[in-house]
């Protein structure tokens, strides 16, 4: 195709921001899947609609999830391009990479694949997009021995991920990266093998910022938090208000529960603990002065999701303080409660927020043997429809 | 071979999936009347041999092997 | 056969040195300028990162790119972050401004920290998926070549993250973002009954709509189904189990615009974002009705809110009444919920402004 036959795609290739086409034309040099790629999306800017079907069965041998069937719907117009599925590879806990393992996955998708990528998927994992099915399995065979292995899909645990958390952030109140790492290995044949009534998802923050976005779309949220106080360390309190910190303006008055209180005369800032309900403002806007408490351990919740099927969650506190030591025991049995019961009595495509709410929350508590504790709401029901059983 | 898993519990699974167009791991263990633990071990393992695969329809699903 | 079941590689191998010898004993940490942070720990040693936009659709060479870049600087070690931007990091603050001009060589943006808009999450669209109503990387790239100074400073009053998803199954968690774009259908199914009988599952199809609009075809001689249009709410459901009833439609697809979501507990708990413009048309390449949209809420938002106040917060504050005036976006029908718990969302106070 020369290079004018893509009008439309080609004004992306202005302006500030990288360009995507630029990369697909850098691919599309050295690979026909690219190059066709390049016609596909000229086709759906021209028409305003997508291009792509899936359908039939791929994979690679022993495994249910990891690959994505994709098909584009005019084979004839752009061949190289008529198998065009997606890998998910597990990325390592925290994103971190040293260049040769990136290197090696790239000469590994250069041989197997289209050479485009997305670092990373909204699920987590590297996603390679676009190659056939015939080049699946030996592609898989060499990512293995480069140390590699596939992420989840369909109805399975998906790839879990989490927040830089200690390596590199000191509010972190758990260790996120050995955590998502252990779980991971621990379910590695949920992850390969979907067997439920859909997806399930894992993700870990490792303080209520919440940087993974744990509470609005995993089902099993785990975010750190402290049981003590948070630390004040009172020089360095001084020490921004003598540079001018309007410690009212910006942090007294926004903490949601009037916790703290700036006492001009001693120069010094109060806490009533009691009140503090770890929201970190006041931390985010003092990192050298206010620290979260050293009783550590994580608060889990669960159910969030996006809208499909029946509307949107974010997740409910389950578990208010959770000790996180390796090997992390207790919240691998509470997990392995949840699914058998969400397996057991789980419809086709429902998710566990949406299981929660058609047979009640508490009848998920007596099934998981958690006791209520006033955490879990908002506020106790306001109606008298109650039923003694 | 996986604990609990035997060459017999395998046979059974491949004789009730030749029963069905496609079935989820739960229905057969249902049909069975086996533990369900032991057949998703049992399934991991037919998976791995090449005996069974997955298709996916709005949810995910096992079937035979089609040749 | 090969192996099987390994999992990712271990973390340990992929930190740089400095990370693993402070894992776990971070003090503190400073915005040194829009894209640059430095960690303290308590050990004295301390980390520079620098922080790098991508377009997240990237090639092989791409990744080579900026692995040659870790390796003059950064001992061969980087990371990325859940927003698809690059952070390379390094003990040696004067590495800082060469890995600066070394990325911004290679033609991308350092920023995306503190009061800025970061990288926008985003899904597959026209690139790769079949149920996409609007493109996710094309309009993206639109997005933010306009916005992309508040990428590379840090002058709004508060963070504030965007997401795109490309229909409304939102894989991606758009919808608590400050300002959520997510592509849209506005017409039901066209049912294509010559091949429902073969690839769909009829039983399954119909349980798979959320408002039971979904009904066997009356007429006995045709083996096939048919939408009661009026309970169809363009979920695309149905698509999802059954391909012969496809809602893609270049008139009627298009995106609406949310507002005001997070998921972070700061002050306020996360809240979702909340329906600001129902529908905008597809307009490719650049999406200019889709973007100016975007502009002028990003921009009324930055002249009206406090410091510190994401979106839903300062609108929590003014009101929506005063949002819809202060955008000049019109209210509609649309914007009331007539869905499961809309009732919950009427006004049931004389307190409001006017
Ligand atoms: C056949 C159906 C679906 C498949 C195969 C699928 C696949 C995917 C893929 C590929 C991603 C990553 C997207 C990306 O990297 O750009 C993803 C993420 C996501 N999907 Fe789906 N999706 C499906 C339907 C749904 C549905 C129905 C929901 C909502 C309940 C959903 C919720 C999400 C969410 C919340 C994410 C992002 C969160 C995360 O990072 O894990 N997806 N899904
Ligand atoms: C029969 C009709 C099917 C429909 C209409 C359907 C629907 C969907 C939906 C809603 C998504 C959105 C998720 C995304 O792309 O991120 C999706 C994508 C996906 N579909 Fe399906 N699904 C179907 C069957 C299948 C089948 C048979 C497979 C696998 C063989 C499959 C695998 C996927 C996966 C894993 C994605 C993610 C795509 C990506 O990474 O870009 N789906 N499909
Ligand atoms: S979620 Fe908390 S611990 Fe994790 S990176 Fe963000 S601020 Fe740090
Ligand atoms: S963490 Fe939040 S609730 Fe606790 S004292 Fe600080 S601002 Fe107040
Ligand atoms: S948001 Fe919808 S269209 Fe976009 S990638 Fe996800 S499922 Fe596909
Ligand atoms: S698009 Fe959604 S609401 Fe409409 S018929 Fe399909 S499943 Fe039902």
């Amino acid at each position: 195709m020369a290079d004018n036959d893509t009008p439309l795609i080609d004004e992306l290739e202005k302006g500030p921001w990288p360009s995507y086409i630029k990369e697909i034309k850098r691919a599309a040099k050295k690979n026909a899947a690219a190059k066709d790629l390049l016609g596909v999306q000229e086709l759906s800017f021209q028409e305003r609609i997508t291009h792509w079907k899936h359908g039939g069965i791929v994979g690679v041998t022993g495994y249910g999830a990891g690959v994505i069937g994709r098909y584009v719907d005019a084979p004839d117009k752009f061949p190289a391009v008529e198998m065009f599925h997606t890998m998910r590879i597990n990325q390592p806990a925290g994103w971190f990479y040293t260049t040769d393992a990136l290197r090696k996955i790239c000469d590994i998708w250069e041989k197997y694949g289209s050479g485009l990528t997305n670092f990373h998927g909204s699920t987590g994992d590297i996603i390679l997009l676009g190659t056939n099915t015939k080049s699946l399995q030996p592609c898989f065979d060499e990512l293995t021995e480069a140390g590699f292995d596939l992420g989840g899909s369909g109805s399975a645990l998906r790839t879990i991920s989490c927040c830089v958390g200690p390596a590199r952030c000191e509010y972190s109140c758990i260790d996120t990266l050995d955590i998502c790492a252990n779980l991971t290995q621990e379910f590695q044949d949920e992850i390969h093998r979907p067997r439920w009534p859909y997806k399930f998802k894992i993700k870990i923050s490792g303080c209520p910022n919440d940087g993974v976005a744990a509470i609005a779309r995993a089902d099993f949220t785990i975010i750190g938090t402290w049981h003590d106080t948070l630390r004040i360390d009172q020089d360095e309190v001084r020490k921004y208000v003598k540079n001018g910190f309007d410690i009212r303006g910006l942090v007294t008055e926004k903490c949601p529960t009037k916790a703290l209180a700036w006492d001009d005369k001693e120069l010094k800032l109060n806490l009533r603990t009691a009140d503090c309900v770890r929201c970190m403002h006041c931390i985010n806007k003092m990192p050298k002065a206010l620290r979260p408490g050293v009783d550590r351990g994580a608060t889990i919740l669960i159910g969030g999701k996006a809208p499909i099927i029946k509307g949107a969650y974010l997740s409910w506190v389950l578990v208010p303080f959770m000790k996180m030591e390796p090997p992390y025991d207790e919240a691998k049995v509470l997990l392995r409660k949840i699914w058998e019961w969400w397996d057991e009595n789980g419809r086709s495509r429902e998710r566990i927020a949406e299981l929660i709410e058609r047979m009640g929350l508490k009848t998920f508590l007596r099934a998981v043997d958690i006791k209520p504790v006033p955490q879990m709401v908002f506020k106790p029901r306001a109606n008298p429809y109650v039923f003694f059983d | 071979m996986t604990e609990g898993v035997t060459e017999e519990l395998k046979d059974k699974i491949l004789k009730y999936l030749g029963t069905v167009s496609k079935a989820k791991n739960r229905d057969v263990a249902r049909a069975l009347e086996i533990d369900k633990a032991i057949v998703d071990k049992g399934i991991a393992e037919l998976a791995k041999e090449d005996k069974i695969e997955y298709i996916y329809l709005g949810t995910s699903y096992i079937q035979l092997k089609q040749k | 056969m090969g192996k099987s079941d390994i999992g990712p590689p271990s973390y340990k191998k992929m930190l740089p040195a400095v990370i693993e010898k402070n894992y776990g004993k971070w003090k503190y940490h400073e915005i040194l300028k829009p894209g640059v942070l430095k960690h303290v720990s308590e050990s004295g040693d301390e980390v520079w990162t620098v922080r790098a936009g991508s377009p997240r659709l990237v090639s092989i060479d791409f990744i080579r790119d900026i692995c040659d870049i870790a390796d003059k600087y950064c001992d061969g070690k980087l990371r990325f972050t859940s927003r698809s931007n690059v952070e390379f990091m390094t003990p040696k603050k004067e590495n800082v401004e060469p890995i600066i001009q070394a990325v911004q060589k290679i033609g991308l943006p350092v920023g995306g920290t503190g009061k800025s808009i970061s990288n926008i999450i985003h899904t597959q669209g026209w690139a790769h998926c079949h149920s996409a109503a609007t493109d996710s990387s094309g309009i993206v790239k639109a997005i933010m070549d306009e916005l992309y100074p508040y990428f590379t400073s840090m002058k709004l009053p508060a963070k504030l993250r965007v997401a795109l998803a490309c229909c409304i199954n939102m894989c991606g968690a758009v919808h608590c973002s400050d300002i959520a774009i997510v592509g849209i259908h506005t017409k039901p199914p066209k049912i294509d009954n010559s091949k429902v009988g073969a690839v769909c599952e009829i039983p399954t199809t119909m349980a798979s709509c959320p408002t039971g609009a979904i009904r066997k075809n009356p007429d006995p001689n045709v083996k096939g189904l048919v939408v009661n249009e009026e309970k169809c709410m363009y979920c695309g459901n149905c698509f999802t189990v059954c391909p012969a009833m496809p809602l893609a439609d270049a008139e009627g697809d298009g995106v609406a615009i949310y507002v005001g979501g997070k998921v972070s507990n700061a002050r306020s708990a996360p809240m979702f974002s909340r329906l600001a413009i129902p529908y905008l048309p597809n307009n490719p390449p650049r999406w200019p009705e889709a973007v100016s949209a975007i502009k002028n809420i990003v921009e009324v938002y930055a002249k009206n809110a406090l410091p510190d106040e994401r979106m839903g917060e300062w609108i929590n504050r003014v009101g929506w009444e005063n949002f819809f005036k202060l955008t000049g976006i019109e209210f509609t029908e649309y914007h009331i919920d007539d869905f499961t718990h809309g009732v919950d969302t009427y006004r049931t106070t004389t307190q409001f402004r006017w």
